[in-house]
């Protein structure tokens, strides 16, 4: 399953999202500033507090909105 | 009236009197709720860091009235935004600041110091003012906030003594605090 680490009011995620949409692809939405949970998961994958950040297995990630980076993370999965 | 006649909400949606903060030296900052002039937000941290044993306190108010992005950034900016729980200042609750809906806090502070143009010399003034004629043209007018991270001095007493423009860096500021510490 693919997880997007995001907040509310962050226009890149909201990218990512439209765009896993439009590819059809499922995804969990993983909100750091409303679960301290999912919060400390982004640090541990990402050393940082930034999203978004897309992921399968939580070790490779894609922090941003970035489409062929997005793109490769899906098609090896 | 003074700032100490303010009240508050926190991130929680608690009441915060700002009478609790007398005696100390004050900089009061509309940040940027999620995006954008994120390098403010970690100056403003560094000037915390380094005055707060002395007197200064950092209030950050979030308020997403603004467009999400630095304007005229937009080949270059990162896409994507940083959490706010990097900084160790306060940081309220998510409010307006300028227009009908401004928190009255605001509409105090922008009476007792005025509009006085951005700093033409910052690299942000121009695409600023430029977004600002194409987007919401009507911000520039008056005294309003004009953007994110509009900081306003206040010193020991409460008194309001300084505004500077998204156009001044924090770090620029460090000589007027530091007169007031």
């Amino acid at each position: 399953m693919v997880k997007v680490y995001s907040f509310e009011g962050c226009p890149w995620c909201v990218k990512v999202k439209k765009y896993l949409q439009s590819r059809g692809i499922e995804y969990e939405v993983r909100d750091i500033e409303l679960s301290e949970e999912a919060r400390e998961e982004c640090e541990r994958i990402s050393g940082d507090l930034t999203v978004p950040v897309t992921t399968i297995d939580g070790k490779n990630f894609v922090l941003g909105f970035d489409k062929p980076k997005i793109d490769a993370l899906i098609a090896n999965a | 009236m003074s700032v100490y006649d303010f009240t508050v909400k926190t991130k929680t949606g608690d009441d915060k009197s700002l009478a609790d903060y007398k005696g100390k030296v004050l900089l009061i900052v509309n940040t940027a709720s999620k995006c954008g002039f994120t390098p403010q937000f970690e100056e403003l941290q560094k000037l915390y860091k380094t005055y707060k044993d002395k007197g200064l306190e950092i209030l950050g108010f979030p308020c997403n009235q603004f467009a999400q992005q630095d304007p005229g950034t937009n080949d270059e900016v990162q896409q994507f935004c940083k959490l706010n729980y990097g900084v160790t200042f306060t940081v309220f609750g998510k409010g307006d600041v300028r227009g009908e809906t401004a928190q009255p806090l605001f509409k105090y502070l922008t009476a007792q110091k005025k509009f006085e143009g951005f700093d033409m010399n910052h690299p942000i003034a121009a695409p600023l003012l430029n977004a600002l004629k194409e987007n919401f043209p009507e911000y520039l007018e008056g005294d309003g906030i004009k953007w994110n991270f509009t900081k306003f001095l206040v010193d020991r007493n409460g008194e309001v003594v300084a505004r500077f423009e998204p156009t001044t860096n924090p770090a620029d500021i460090a000589a007027d605090i530091e007169k007031l510490l």
